[in-house]
């Protein structure tokens, strides 16, 4: 069939002009928050569970490739279109379907931003805990594709510990519903195995999830060190001491640097680094675990504590927080946002290898980072328009991630694998362990065309000398 | 098949450690058992048996034998009760690595020394294998504040139906590289594979526990407790409901329903919560007891353990949204009376689980059981739950299917199972769908 009838066949399905083709279109679709492009041949805007199901369907009946995007806030070149075919566009599939109060569940649309939720929950005294730092501009299918962290992971877990049921365009086109409102659903636990599958196998259109009171109250405070390697044993110290705080982030002067300049929170501009501690829960030992935790860390160095005296002064801590990737866009005009995991007793001496690695490449590298999970993220900077800085930005990250699985962790905390991490992979996994992953993709897209190109590295092929 | 088998057997694992008759499941009984000592010599086992086109039945400490349906085929009974090692304790990372095969109860008493917690309490933790556990997926009243396997499992090491040896997940708490392969092995009841190892968080111990058992006539008073409860800012670690047959189990006041609660933390939030349940239960009529630390572990170890220990038990789990949780409780006495048995019935009051034991009544009729749990298991699916056997003798299974309707996604565990146990050799016929 002809490229001009599969176009015609999507405009039949969504209508006119919810199909873009033109170049210039085309263009703005063909990169997200990674450094590599690829142009689609066409790009779809949905609204419906059945519009996605046509059109996936439609793919199928053209051999075409699609990939879901929403906010489009990916680092790891997930929503790149790599092998063309169609951008499915979810950001109109936005509405909250349903808050179930009693039974502690909420159902929302894909495209719907993580923030909108909660901004739907929060008049009623409820929350749905994953908040990545993007929120604001990242989707729910999004979250749900990548298995989306953020701040609150060390005491409440990640995306995947939230969501409870998903309805998913197979890719064949075919609609399932995965889990449900109830606890536990028999059989294999296809929700699980769906949450952070970035878009390989079919594309979740509507998000059944967990929700819960808000806390009756929260301690937030500011720990300000000298020393970057005081402020990660601290961490260890915090948890030693058999407390679980609701967050742990670390910042370092760079990233400060850029924060201050943005946002103006009232950071301290001659530290070497932060950590941001929250504790929450029932109010009782707020005050207790505030004052133990701030002794903790000027028994490890600290030179002062903070504790926010009010919402306002939280907020403004958390702007800090939440704004760091942003602010750091100050520094070079691009960054890439390096995602390792590492035990949380080895964060002080990867911290020491990510500046070896700078000095060594000759890169700037500030970290923000979720130092409760150990789950750095070293930020090179660099000049896209420099193809040898690029390069060596590839390789510092390379390193870093290899690193972080020498010391028994992970080469992707967050943020995917999508593009990036391809090779990556046999850091952490041998190849039977990514042959079991291939098996899973055979079960749901034998056709290879739900977001193909993204998560497994090349074969191994036996090289014959 | 047989002789050979078991030589071949042998050879991998030494001549005292292949028996046969295998302990039958659900009586169906395998040919030959085999008690393989290493993580290698599990793969070596699943490969010889695998070559040879003989079903495997894995098996740690039997608390969760009776879950699913007979078997379709068993020929080798796989126990993994010699693969109890730790292999990587890091408290400073609050991160266990052991073999399937240590008791749960072990692993409970060694972190403790660390003063740390894997807080999972499924039922007969005293026997429960970690593997066992995973594969199964028991949960327990801990639940509530605590989540179940899929939030506690880091990594697994499994052995797939070829004999290839793989590893999921990791040992840190933030991990996404690739897909989440312990979410497809948790809870399968060793359908795609035999678990060999697992890798937990942990949790630091709670200062402070205690627990508050409240007395009710009215059922419905009780259940007026949760809804208070569920309203209010209070995070009880569980929220235990027993109907009059349950509690009667536990040698407490007859004629009465008992909600526990369990309670976990710092000393401050301990006894104001103490306080609080105290003034709910008794502000809904029924009389509050307070127990602390100690008394409190022993009052809900006798809770956890209420529906167990029962001779050829019929008993079974219901999960439904939360808000129809006493609803279903009033229907299992129902409709175990229409058969003449009378249901203990314990609820996660506050996450919509409950578990029913039959005992019969003065005039038990087994042959209308099944009957009674199919209308059941109908109410239930209406309120968007399930209903599945956690145990039942092997008429009953013949005529009710363990599982019930999958609310979805049935074909895809099909194909799921079709690419990783292509001969159907892992637990054929047990699992949902007959996967």
């Amino acid at each position: 069939m002809s490229e001009h009838a599969f176009i015609r066949d999507l405009r039949e399905i969504v209508g006119r002009t919810n199909v873009l083709a033109s170049a210039v279109d085309l263009q703005l679709y063909q990169y997200d928050g990674y450094l590599e492009e690829h142009r689609p041949e066409a790009v779809v805007f949905v609204e419906s569970t059945e519009e996605v199901a046509r059109v996936v369907q439609a793919c199928n009946r053209h051999g075409k490739p699609f990939v879901p995007r929403g906010g489009g806030t990916n680092l790891t070149g997930g929503t790149v279109p790599f092998a063309g075919g169609v951008v499915i566009e979810m950001i109109r599939m936005n509405r909250v379907l349903e808050i179930d109060v009693p039974n502690l569940r909420a159902r929302a649309q894909p495209g719907l931003f993580n923030l909108e939720l909660g901004n739907a929950l929060a008049p009623l005294g409820y929350q749905y805990i994953p908040d990545p730092a993007s929120q604001k501009a990242a989707t729910l299918g999004g979250n749900v594709a990548e298995n989306a962290g953020g701040p609150h992971c060390f005491k409440y877990g990640v995306t995947s510990n939230h969501v409870l049921g998903l309805t998913v365009v197979l890719p064949d086109g075919r609609v399932e519903t995965f889990g449900g409102k109830a606890a536990d659903t028999p059989g294999l636990d296809l929700t699980g195995l769906f949450v952070g599958s970035e878009g390989t196998l079919g594309i979740c259109t509507e998000v059944l999830v967990k929700i819960v009171r808000q806390a009756e109250g929260v301690k937030t405070l500011l720990a300000i060190y000298d020393s970057i390697e005081e402020g990660s044993e601290t961490v260890s110290a915090i948890v030693a001491a058999g407390m679980v705080p609701a967050t742990l982030e670390m910042m370092d002067q760079l990233v400060i640097h850029a924060v201050e300049a943005s946002l103006h929170c009232g950071l301290p501009m001659d530290c070497a680094t932060l950590l941001l501690i929250e504790v929450d829960g029932l109010k009782d030992d707020l005050e207790s675990q505030a004052a133990a935790i701030g002794e903790l860390c000027k028994a490890h160095g600290a030179r002062e504590v903070r504790v926010a005296k009010d919402d306002a002064e939280r907020a403004l801590l958390w702007a800090g927080r939440r704004g760091a990737f942003g602010a750091v866009a100050r520094l070079a005009p691009s960054f890439l946002v390096c995602d390792g995991t590492v035990p949380r007793t080895a964060l002080p001496q990867v911290l020491k290898k990510v500046a070896e690695v700078a000095g060594k490449y000759d890169l700037r590298i500030p970290n923000v980072f979720h130092a409760g999970d150990g789950n750095l993220h070293p930020l090179i900077l660099f000049d896209w328009r420099d193809a040898d800085m690029k390069a060596r930005v590839l390789k510092a990250g390379m390193e870093i991630l290899t690193l972080c699985a020498e010391l028994g962790g992970t080469i992707s905390g967050e943020h995917g694998v999508g593009l990036e991490k391809l090779e990556a992979m046999r850091l952490v996994m041998t190849e039977a362990d990514i042959q079991a992953q291939r098996r899973v993709k055979a079960a749901f897209d034998p056709a290879n065309l739900s977001n193909p190109g993204k998560m497994f590295p090349a074969k191994e092929v036996a090289c014959e000398r | 098949m047989n002789a050979e088998l078991r030589s071949r057997l042998e050879a991998i694992v030494g001549p005292g450690l292949v028996f046969g008759p295998g302990e039958p499941v659900d009586g169906v009984r395998p040919a030959l058992a085999v008690r393989p000592g290493t993580q290698d010599e599990v793969a070596e086992v699943v490969r010889a048996c695998a070559v040879a086109g003989a079903a495997m039945i894995p098996a740690g400490g039997g608390t969760a034998m009776g879950l699913g349906n007979a078997p379709a085929r068993a020929d080798v009974r796989v126990h993994l009760d010699r693969l109890d090692r730790v292999v990587e304790w890091d408290p400073a990372n609050l991160c266990i690595t052991a073999e399937a095969g240590m008791r749960l109860e072990a692993l409970q008493e060694l972190v403790a020394k660390d003063r740390t917690v894997l807080p999972l309490d499924p039922p007969g933790l005293r026997r429960a294998t970690l593997g066992g556990l995973v594969a199964a997926g028991q949960t327990g009243p801990g639940r509530l504040q605590h989540g179940t396997l899929r939030d506690w499992v880091l990594g697994l090491r499994v052995v797939l139906p070829d004999g290839e040896r793989i590893h999921c997940g990791g040992r840190v708490i933030k991990n996404v590289s690739g897909y989440d392969m312990n979410k497809l092995f948790i809870r399968s009841l060793g359908s795609l594979g035999i678990i060999t190892e697992v890798t937990f968080k942990l949790l630091p111990m709670p200062a402070r526990r205690a627990a508050v058992l409240g007395r009710f006539a009215d059922p419905a008073r009780a259940w007026a407790v949760v809804g208070r409860t569920l309203g209010s800012f209070l995070l009880p670690e569980a929220l235990e409901f027993l109907n009059p047959e349950a509690a009667r189990r536990l040698d407490m006041a007859p004629d009465t329903c008992v909600l526990a609660v369990s309670l976990a933390g710092s000393p401050e939030t301990v006894e104001r919560q103490a306080r609080e349940f105290g003034a709910f239960i008794q502000e809904a009529g029924g009389t509050a007891e307070v127990l602390r630390d100690a008394a409190a572990v022993r009052a809900w170890e006798g809770i956890r353990e209420v529906l167990e220990g029962a001779f050829e038990p019929i008993l079974c789990r219901i999960s439904v949204p939360l808000s129809a949780t006493a609803t279903l409780v009033a229907a299992t006495e129902g409709m175990a009376r229409e058969a003449g048995f009378r249901a203990a019935v314990t609820a996660h009051a506050a996450t919509g689980v409950l578990r029913a034991l039959l005992v019969p009544g003065p005039d038990p009729r087994p042959g209308e059981v099944a009957m009674a749990l199919e209308g059941l298991r109908r109410e239930a699916e209406a309120a968007e739950g399930n209903l599945v056997l956690e145990a039942a003798p092997p008429h009953l299974k013949a005529r009710l299917d363990a599982w019930g309707t999958p609310s979805g996604g049935l074909d895809m565990m099909k194909r799921l199972k079709r690419e990783f146990d292509p001969l159907g050799l892992c637990n054929p016929g047990r699992f949902v769908g007959g996967i």
